[in-house]
């Protein structure tokens, strides 16, 4: 059904650039950087260490403001938003996995799951938690803190706490990074399989050529730039 | 929601340290604050209402025109209780003999404070108790030998008649004057109209006495005022007003010294909560990342700080007023008659220096962590503990706020404010230099020494602040230390164990002999005999002294000067005396005098002015040579002229001397009395153990805030050795993972704090002794003396205090097997 709809465009940037100030002077990390994606797309930005990945999906989430450029998040203009109404469009799209997980160390695995929904003031949010919490296999550990947990339950801690909201849009920076490969593999898995479930954009950063080409497209960046811009790569 | 949130973060966080450490500052600010006001308050008012008993009321309006009804009416009207009094001298008559009396005239509601004690018989020590009736007369003992009369005799005053009923044994408001007076006698108000005394201009002084509650008697004396003629004053309790002054003083001392353990109790709050802070910078981010908003993260932060503020203000609150109450109850254990009055004073004072407290040193490093960004979750945590220029500020005027809140007067803040400052900055001067001037580590030699002195360096110059706070707090403990004991010491040198408590006025040169005997038989310690010979200042210079000078009601509250002078000659200065101008005599002096300052200055006499009184007739002549300064309040007999010895020699003189009488020998008194009728003994028993008492209090208070400096201390220590717990938490993982040992680490660790803990402590005892050396010139007039116990407690105290608690501190994470401790570094 959605195939017989033109795509809605979800994300839009238009000549992104991003400087930062340094001890010589100023430095671009971003050139021109500019893309749209579609709903319900996966996306995977690859590119060597360094070359811009993060910055850029934190331009792309609000989580920053461009030096020059737009970006537009459903609709919303996030270049020429507050911070907090920034915050406001994450709580209502957007959903996070960090390359290094990023719980809370003070709250439970179920508790850092239910953060963002009761942030968002959702009453139902730990029955969906426990759900969530079955769906990534670590049932038995909801009353675990950060630190009882190994890495790979961190980050599928992390990813329950990223479709708790129930995004239209997922990022993930390098979600299996950290993760040895079965782990990383089952952590992959689980992402597209929210993804199907709930028709997620999913816009994720890797260096893993096949999860990369898991995704429905690849944007290759070097040194702040995209090197085949909109073009789908096949890496066999 | 938020709500739910913030309660979890806040219960979880208990465990960290942080929270603790800025409750802890916290209460220790409120019940520092509430307990050491409501302390002293509770003191003054003791002091208050057992001076009112001094006046036998709690205001007495004093006049020389007969009562007026409408001020009466006034009083009447705020539900005052009034009481009437007059006082005049006259001659009292008896069948043999006559003698110049004080009488004072009151009605049956006298005294509404204090006690009225009259014994029908002719003896202070039995018989039965009697009460004011009109027809009476109740005179002191020594006037029964005087007049040559007993009980039941009659007696005449004026034109009228009355009956000896018996003799007073106390008058709560006898004016206490070593130099005695005329026999006291007690007659009833109403007798007065029928002795014809009360003429046009005769002497007599009206006496309104007053007693009710504080507001009603303040809103009377507003009302009052209008009414009041140059002819009404109020009588202040001047008897008191030296002690009062006095604890006013102390209360300041006391504040300003309890403030400065808040001051760093707060300094202690502001590094937890900064550190609280950048712990929290990344789950802030996070939060924010995930979509909370600004607001919403400060919610859940300022309410963190609220709760601490709320556990701290009331458990401060709490317990202050528990130990107010314990104080009460000792008060009325120890002193009897004692209404606590419940004041807002010290609770209005706790919550405004806690809110003050939390808002001007925590809300800052708070305030600065709901700002952070959300992009920050990508960023490295930065490591920083230097306070913020903001932070600084808001500090320094957070001390200042308190110094002000505290003393009252700008000038005292100011004073104060600017010799922190100065310290401060001296101490971060030292700092600076100490850490420039030491000498990097030799590499490849590894020795618990050598590690411990490189950790120090590196944290010496990240963090010279953590010198500067032990040394602050240090210093100030080691100051109070050495202070409370110099003070103690002073006010106990003023009032020694065994210090006269009765003195005999009057004495004649045949009775010195028979009082000689009675010390001896008795076994009492006698004090030397102060001759006085009473003479009329009539000449300065070759100038007539116009009489109003010396006239009485200018003088006579305070010194018993009348229109004679109390002359005496010595040759050698009393103790509480000390020379401004010119010289004590001699032994050559010829023809000399020595002035009282006040005197001289009222009168307009300076060195070298030739003076002649007139004593007996005859005409005396000297020189002053000397001006004193007399210290009133020494519970001696204190004299304004003092008299070179050549020229009194040859005048008959009566004598003044004192006793100690243990209070189970009181009946001693009365044996003399009876022996030497015409001795006047007056007992200061009630000054000398009010003064202790206040003695004793304010040292119990000083102690009290020696705690409370010590403790501050530590917490500034437990706080500043916690801010840099992850930093070490680090580095021991890196040097576990290398390969020292737990033996190597521990001492490595020891060493340094110690070291660190040494050096403060130097510091603070440079600038203690400093500061002592001043006080003790300025304060206490002591001569130049160092203290040198001040030089191995200081860098003793400051090594064992911070070495232990730094180990107390630590002492678990190097128990922490290394693989757990580089598990819980790398996972963050
Ligand atoms: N605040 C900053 N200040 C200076 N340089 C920065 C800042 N943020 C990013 N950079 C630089 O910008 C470049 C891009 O950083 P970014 O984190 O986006 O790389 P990345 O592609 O995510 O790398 P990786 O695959 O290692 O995660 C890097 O060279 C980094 O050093
Ligand atoms: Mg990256």
């Amino acid at each position: 059904m959605r195939m017989t709809k033109l795509p809605e465009i979800h994300i839009k940037a238009v000549n992104l650039a991003k400087r930062v100030n340094v001890s010589e002077g100023s430095l671009t990390i971003l050139h021109d950087i500019s893309l749209t994606i579609n709903q319900g797309e996966t996306v995977a930005i690859v590119g060597a260490s360094g070359s811009g990945k993060s910055t850029l999906l934190s331009l792309l989430a609000g989580l920053d403001v461009p030096s020059a450029g737009e970006v537009f998040l459903t609709g919303q203009p996030l270049h020429s938003l507050s911070e907090d109404d920034r915050a406001g469009i994450r709580a209502a799209h957007v959903g996070f996995v960090f390359q290094s997980f990023l719980l809370l160390p003070s709250l439970t695995a179920i508790e850092n799951i239910t953060l963002p929904a009761e942030l968002a003031g959702d009453k139902q949010a730990r029955q969906r938690a426990l759900t969530l919490l079955k769906q990534v296999g670590l049932q038995d550990r909801a009353d675990f803190y950060p630190a009882q947990l190994s890495g790979g339950e961190q980050q599928r801690v992390a990813i329950a706490r990223a479709f708790i909201t129930q995004p239209a849009i997922l990022f993930a920076d390098e979600p299996s990074a950290n993760l040895d490969a079965t782990t990383g593999q089952r952590i992959e898995d689980l992402l597209f399989e929210l993804n199907q479930q709930q028709g997620t954009t999913l816009v994720l950063v890797t260096h893993n050529a096949e999860l990369a080409a898991r995704c429905q497209r690849q944007l290759k960046m070097q040194a702040g730039r995209f090197v085949d811009t909109e073009e789908p790569a096949h890496v066999g | 929601m938020w709500a739910s949130i913030a309660w979890r973060l806040f219960w979880r966080e208990l465990k960290r340290g942080e929270l603790w450490v800025i409750a802890f500052a916290l209460f220790l600010a409120v019940f520092s604050v509430v307990s050491l006001s409501g302390i002293t308050q509770t003191v003054r008012v003791a002091l208050e209402q057992r001076s009112a008993q001094f006046i036998a009321a709690d205001r007495v309006l004093g006049s020389s025109q007969p009562f007026n009804p409408e001020i009466i009416r006034l009083a009447q009207q705020q539900t005052l209780q009034v009481a009437q009094q007059m006082q005049f001298d006259s001659m009292l008559f008896s069948a043999q003999q006559m003698q110049l009396a004080t009488i004072k005239a009151v009605d049956t509601a006298y005294p509404l404070r204090g006690e009225l004690v009259l014994h029908q018989s002719d003896n202070v020590l039995s018989g039965e108790l009697g009460s004011l009736t009109p027809g009476q007369i109740w005179v002191e003992p020594r006037l029964l030998g005087l007049l040559e009369v007993s009980i039941g005799d009659d007696i005449e005053l004026g034109s009228s008649r009355l009956q000896v009923a018996g003799v007073i044994v106390n008058e709560p408001d006898a004016p206490l004057s070593v130099f005695g007076g005329s026999p006291r006698v007690i007659m009833h108000i109403a007798d007065v109209a029928a002795t014809g005394i009360v003429q046009p201009g005769s002497r007599i002084s009206y006496r309104y006495l007053f007693a009710g509650g504080n507001a009603e008697l303040d809103r009377f004396a507003t009302e009052v005022t209008p009414l009041m003629s140059v002819h009404e004053r109020w009588r202040n309790r001047d008897r008191q007003t030296a002690v009062g002054g006095a604890l006013e003083r102390a209360e300041r001392f006391l504040l300003l010294a309890g403030l400065l353990g808040i001051v760093l109790a707060a300094c202690a709050a502001a590094v937890a909560a900064s550190r609280y802070s950048q712990r929290h910078a990344q789950a802030v981010a996070i939060i924010k990342a995930l979509g909370a908003t600004t607001a919403q993260v400060r919610r859940i932060y300022s309410s963190h700080l609220m709760l601490v503020v709320l556990f701290s203000l009331g458990l401060g609150l709490l317990l202050g007023q528990v130990t107010l109450l314990g104080v009460e109850s000792a008060i009325v254990l120890y002193v009897g008659d004692f209404r606590p009055e419940f004041s807002l004073r010290p609770i209005w004072l706790g919550s405004l220096t806690c809110i003050l407290c939390a808002l001007l040193f925590a809300a800052r490093p708070l305030w600065q962590l709901t700002i952070t960004p959300a992009i920050q979750v990508l960023k490295q945590p930065v490591q920083q503990l230097a306070f913020d220029r903001w932070q600084f500020i808001t500090g320094a005027v957070a001390v200042f706020g308190l110094m002000w809140l505290f003393s009252g007067e700008w000038l005292i803040s100011i004073g104060l404010f600017l010799v922190c400052g100065v310290f401060v900055g001296a101490l971060l001067g030292i700092a600076a230099l100490m850490v420039k001037a030491a000498k990097p580590v030799a590499a490849g030699q590894s020795s618990a020494g050598k590690l411990a002195l490189a950790n120090l360096r590196r944290r010496l110059w990240a963090n010279s602040f953590q010198l500067i706070t032990f040394s602050l707090a240090l210093f100030l403990a080691l100051l109070l230390y050495f202070v409370r004991a110099e003070l103690i010491g002073q006010w106990q040198q003023q009032i020694p164990e065994g210090a006269p408590n009765h003195f005999l006025v009057n004495v004649s040169e045949a009775q010195r002999s028979q009082l000689a005997d009675f010390a001896k038989a008795h076994q009492l310690q006698s004090e030397p005999f102060y001759p006085v010979v009473r003479g009329r200042l009539v000449q300065v210079n070759q100038e007539q002294m116009r009489d109003e000078a010396t006239k009485e009601d200018r003088t006579e509250q305070r010194t018993g000067v009348g229109r004679e002078l109390n002359l005496t000659w010595l040759s050698t200065l009393p103790t509480a005396n000390k020379i401004l101008s010119g010289n004590w005599f001699s032994t050559e002096s010829r023809g000399e005098v020595s002035v009282e300052q006040e005197l001289a200055e009222r009168l307009g006499l300076k060195l070298d002015d030739q003076v002649q009184f007139s004593i007996g007739g005859q005409m005396v002549s000297a020189k002053i040579s000397s001006i004193r300064q007399v210290d009133w309040n020494s519970l001696q007999p204190n004299f304004y002229m003092i008299l070179s010895p050549d020229l009194l020699k040859d005048f008959p003189a009566s004598y003044i001397t004192a006793f100690y009488i243990e209070p189970d020998r009181y009946q001693l008194v009365n044996q003399l009395a009876r022996l030497m009728p015409t001795v006047t003994v007056l007992s200061v028993e009630a000054i000398i153990k009010q003064v202790q008492d206040i003695i004793a209090q304010v040292t119990v208070a000083l102690s009290f805030i020696l705690l409370i400096i010590i403790l501050a201390s530590a917490l500034v220590l437990v706080a500043q050795v916690q801010a840099t717990l992850e930093q070490r938490e680090q580095e021991l993982a890196i040097l576990r993972t290398l390969g020292a040992r737990y033996a190597f680490l521990r001492n490595a660790l020891i060493l340094e704090f110690t070291f660190l803990g040494a050096l403060a402590g130097l510091f603070a005892t440079v600038l203690a002794e400093v500061l002592l050396l001043t006080l003790q010139q300025r304060l206490f007039e002591l001569p130049f003396s160092f203290h040198y116990a001040l030089w191995w407690m200081g860098p003793l105290s400051g090594a064992l205090l911070v070495s232990a608690l730094g180990w107390w501190q630590l002492r678990r994470l190097l128990q922490v097997p290394g693989a757990v401790l580089i598990r819980r570094v790398l996972q963050g």
